[in-house]
């Protein structure tokens, strides 16, 4: 265990790259935090290393450092310590690990779950540890029983010496004196007894009974409730408040000024919310004020013909290749706000007592929320304790922790443990969202119809200047606030002028043979606070370079999937997904009505092609069925895989057909499920999945599944109408 | 005064009867099984049975269940066993981050109750009160699909696979 010295730590290195906008996280000194670790040790338990207790009544505890939001990261990430350390996952209890420097992402060195990666980054590390903790065990046992470890072996838990058979649990104590070996070889594919097989998810039972606990079901004793009214429009800060009607309302404890607003107190959360509207509030003027999504987008039109304002990355001769082509296609696309609508609204309950501070909450990043505790009470670090629950569903929204700020301030303000709920309301217009995105692509291609030059320039927000006004005060809880806002100041005309945010344009090239490209970038900043969106940038693009790619396998006469292949000399991978897509496609039969589409895309490592059956009755959109054929390398949990898979579609379908976040006058237009509609079991497709048998190390599939699901759709309706749709959501006229 | 049967036990609520039932069943009896979403009758996280039938209760106040059968997610089943739908959930490895499953179990139980043999296009419209954000739904479908034949088998062998039945009628005793 290192503690957390100047020498660990990095200095911001805010260089434009590619892949997921994490880069500013990943090269700051994160939130180590070394000093004991966050285990509860039971009487008999034994700790070999910072992820399991084993106690002599056979328990075997291991301490998940990805949190759980639906993705299957518990069962996944216990089945590979459990395939090295031999025990089923299903007999390990899975706990959710507190905040530890031993915890923290390998490729983040923070606890941060996002981007697709757990499965990935903890991949070796976790195998290692159960491999080396078994090593450990047999070497224990050989000693106690007098049997070289040659001649023992293990089985789901279980010591094996010839006919006898001795639970791990029985050599504990030798085990404890003798020293955790290193570097134990791993097992093999064909060694494989729970990775690749297929049984239900860990928490699957607990989540069918009620019994499973969120951070919204925690209930202490002398807890109170909070609703905060924040700012209609984002930014504004108050001027004043009266708060006199709200605190006539039964219930009602106190009404507070907090930094984002004003905090209505009350005994329950139905009474605190039903008061909340009665505040009176005379808010400050932002220049977002005058912000609509029509001025937005007249904004983002007239910005990227800017080639002045623009940040570019050149390889090759563009200029040439299209001068040279035989011919030219070009494109623009549009992507609106949208909001991430978790089915858990945000919430947080804190007790703040004798100088401890306990945190129930389920968040993407609970040291960050150890660190925000931290600046806002003065507590030191070791006595800030977050226990972090269940995520009802995270989509990037559960990564930037305004709510434990909130709750923070509230609980320091009223001196008696709180929790804050927000409602649907709230989350819907007081939240950050996924930017809007214009972009513009031109293609030249030859007589063969490859591709020789691609220009693709896109015209939006930045997600890391609001990531690093939101996360430095809680990855560097002891600096002050001016020092953030200076760094976050120069990041962000850094990116205006000189770099692109790597996350603005991921996947505008990535996922084909794109020889002379030009990627340019133009930042359009209106102050609405923006963050990570399921897949991120890809989001956006996937919709326009796949929209695009159809477009072009017309323009040269070819196939979408042989068009597609003919780019893809060089990745292998990816000509593997669509060839196998192709393959499927032509083996489907389907109505004479219905239209099929298919799009491809790679993001997070993982490659994923999708083809959509969709039919059109007047301008009414349905899609039918979609087939996903994905390559993520070994498939831990098959099934798991398959369900991300469907949920992605489900995700993006939405996203599709029917997601916007409009604004007028700077605030959020649409406020519950009735303007903000989210796909319903009646319109859901069937999905089929496809996973391709892979060797290769295990990559993300949480993200990878969104992108390609809106061009597979616009592709068919093109087919299906001859309307090409160029904007999200999808609207024929 | 209100008092109504929650699980098959008489309780007495003393507190605002506009409180919607869904808060006076997670705040004040402590069963939390039942989920907030969005507390307008939108999303069916909040879906309990009212005297049998799927009511979303983020909306419904507690004077309206008064001398009624409310039944939770905790008392579907007895307890230590599982309805056939949650044995369903299982098998199909349905739930995500399972935030609003209690509520489409309930709503589904509500549905199996009156129609064991419900069409997939009858759990379409049953169901379409319930969202899913996770976008479980193909597996939802085929769980409710394989518990009601479930039911239908349960019943042609006399035995009754629900047992929350049995709860409901002893609580008239």
């Amino acid at each position: 265990m290192s503690s957390n010295t100047l020498s660990r730590r990095r200095f911001l290195k805010a260089s434009a790259q590619a892949g997921g906008g994490l880069f500013i996280a990943a090269q700051l000194p994160g939130c180590a935090f070394g000093g004991a670790l966050p285990i509860d040790l039971a009487d008999d338990g034994f700790v070999p290393n910072a992820f399991l207790q084993l106690t002599t009544t056979n328990d075997i505890i291991f301490y998940c450092p990805a949190d759980e939001m639906g993705q299957g990261i518990r069962t996944g990430l216990a089945t590979l310590v459990g395939e090295e350390l031999d025990v089923h996952p299903d007999k390990m209890r899975v706990v959710s690990a507190g905040s530890h420097e031993d915890y923290n992402n390998p490729e983040y060195e923070m606890q941060l779950t996002g981007g697709s990666n757990a499965i990935r980054a903890f991949n070796e590390p976790l195998r290692q540890i159960g491999a080396d903790t078994r090593a450990l065990l047999l070497n224990a046992a050989s000693l106690n029983l007098g049997i070289p470890v040659g001649q023992l072996t293990t089985e789901n838990g279980m010591i094996i010496a010839g006919e006898r058979r001795y639970p791990y649990g029985e050599f504990l104590g030798t085990a404890s004196t003798l020293p955790l070996p290193e570097g134990t070889p791993l097992k093999s594919a064909d060694q494989f007894k729970f990775i690749g097989s297929e049984f239900p998810r860990i928490d699957a039972e607990e989540k069918t009974t009620g019994e499973a606990v969120f951070g919204i079901d925690i209930d202490i004793p002398d807890m109170v409730s909070a609703v905060v009214v924040r700012a209609p429009v984002a930014g504004s800060k108050i001027d004043s408040f009266n708060a006199e009607k709200a605190l006539g309302i039964p219930g009602v404890i106190d009404v507070i000024e907090i930094s984002s607003g004003v905090a209505v107190i009350a005994e329950s959360y139905w009474q605190a919310n039903r008061a909340a509207p009665l505040v009176e509030i005379n808010w400050q003027s932002t220049p977002l004020d005058s912000v609509s999504s029509a001025t937005m987008r007249a904004d983002l039109t007239a910005a990227i013909e800017e080639d002045s304002q623009a940040t570019t990355d050149r390889e090759g001769d563009p200029e040439h290749a299209f001068s040279e082509s035989s011919q030219i296609h070009s494109a623009t696309f549009f992507t609106p706000l949208l909001a991430h609508a978790p089915m858990e609204p945000l919430n947080a309950t804190l007790r703040l007592k004798n100088g401890v501070a306990d945190l129930w909450t389920g968040v993407q990043a609970i040291g960050s929320a150890q660190g925000l505790i931290e600046r806002i009470t003065g507590y030191p670090r070791e006595q800030i304790h977050v226990h972090n629950q269940y995520l009802g569903g995270g989509f990037g929204r559960r990564a930037t922790l305004t709510h434990i700020v909130e709750v923070t301030e509230i609980a320091l303000a009223l001196e008696k443990p709180v929790q804050l709920i927000w409602s649907r309301e709230n989350d819907l217009q007081n939240g950050l969202y996924r930017p809007a995105s214009l972009m513009k692509l031109h293609a030249a291609l030859d007589d063969t119809g490859r591709i020789t030059g691609w220009q693709a320039r896109r015209a939006g927000g930045n997600l890391t200047p609001d990531y690093m006004r939101n996360s430095l005060p809680a990855l560097l809880p002891n600096l002050p606030e001016f020092v953030f806002e200076g760094m976050t100041a120069a990041t962000d005309y850094m990116l205006k002028r000189w770099t692109t945010d790597g996350s603005s344009v991921e996947g505008l090239h990535e996922t084909y043979d794109l020889p002379n490209r030009e990627i340019s970038h133009v930042t359009v900043d209106h102050g609405l606070p923006l963050t990570f969106w399921r897949s991120v940038g890809h989001s956006y693009t996937g919709f326009a370079v796949e929209s695009m790619m159809d477009e072009l396998a017309e323009a040269a006469k070819l196939d979408p999937i042989s068009f597609r292949l003919k780019q893809l000399e060089s990745k292998p991978r990816m000509a593997g997904v669509i060839s196998k897509a192709g393959e499927l496609m032509q083996a489907m039969s389907v109505p004479e009505d219905h239209h099929l589409g298919v799009a491809a895309h790679s993001s997070f490592s993982t490659d994923v092609a999708q083809i959509a059956e969709v039919s059109v009755t007047g301008n009414k959109i349905r899609v039918h069925k979609v087939i996903c054929v994905v390559d993520c390398g070994l498939a831990v949990n098959p099934d798991i895989v398959r369900s991300q898979l469907e949920g992605s579609v489900m995700f993006a379908l939405t996203a599709t057909l029917h997601g916007k976040i409009d604004l007028e006058q700077g605030a959020v237009v649409q406020s519950n499920f009735h303007d903000y509609p989210i796909l319903r079991m009646d319109e859901a497709p069937a999905v089929e999945v496809v996973i391709m048998p892979s060797d290769a190390g295990p990559t993300g599939i949480g993200e990878p599944g969104v992108p390609p699901l809106a061009p597979a759709v616009a592709n068919a309706v093109y087919r299906a109408t001859g309307q090409r749709l160029r904007e999200l959501p999808l609207l024929l006229a | 005064m209100i008092s109504f049967h929650l699980n098959g036990q008489r309780v007495e609520f003393s507190g605002d009867a506009d409180t919607p039932l869904l808060w006076v069943v997670r705040d004040v009896f402590k069963l939390k099984g039942s989920k907030f979403g969005c507390g307008a009758g939108l999303c069916g996280a909040c879906t309990m049975h009212l005297d049998g039938s799927a009511m979303k209760t983020c909306v419904l106040p507690v004077a309206a269940v008064a001398g009624k059968k409310v039944t939770t997610i905790e008392g579907l089943s007895a307890e230590g066993e599982l309805h056939p739908l949650q044995t369903a959930w299982v098998t199909h490895n349905v739930p995500q981050c399972g935030y609003c499953q209690s509520g489409q179990i309930m709503a589904a139980a509500a549905l199996l109750e009156s129609n064991p043999t419900a069409s997939l296009e009858d759990i379409d419209r049953a169901m379409a009160g319930n969202i899913c954000r996770c976008g479980c739904y193909p597996r939802i479908k085929t769980a409710i699909a394989d518990a009601g034949r479930q039911l239908v088998a349960a019943d042609n062998t006399g035995k009754s696979a629900i047992a929350y039945n049995a709860m409901a009628e002893e609580d008239e005793a």
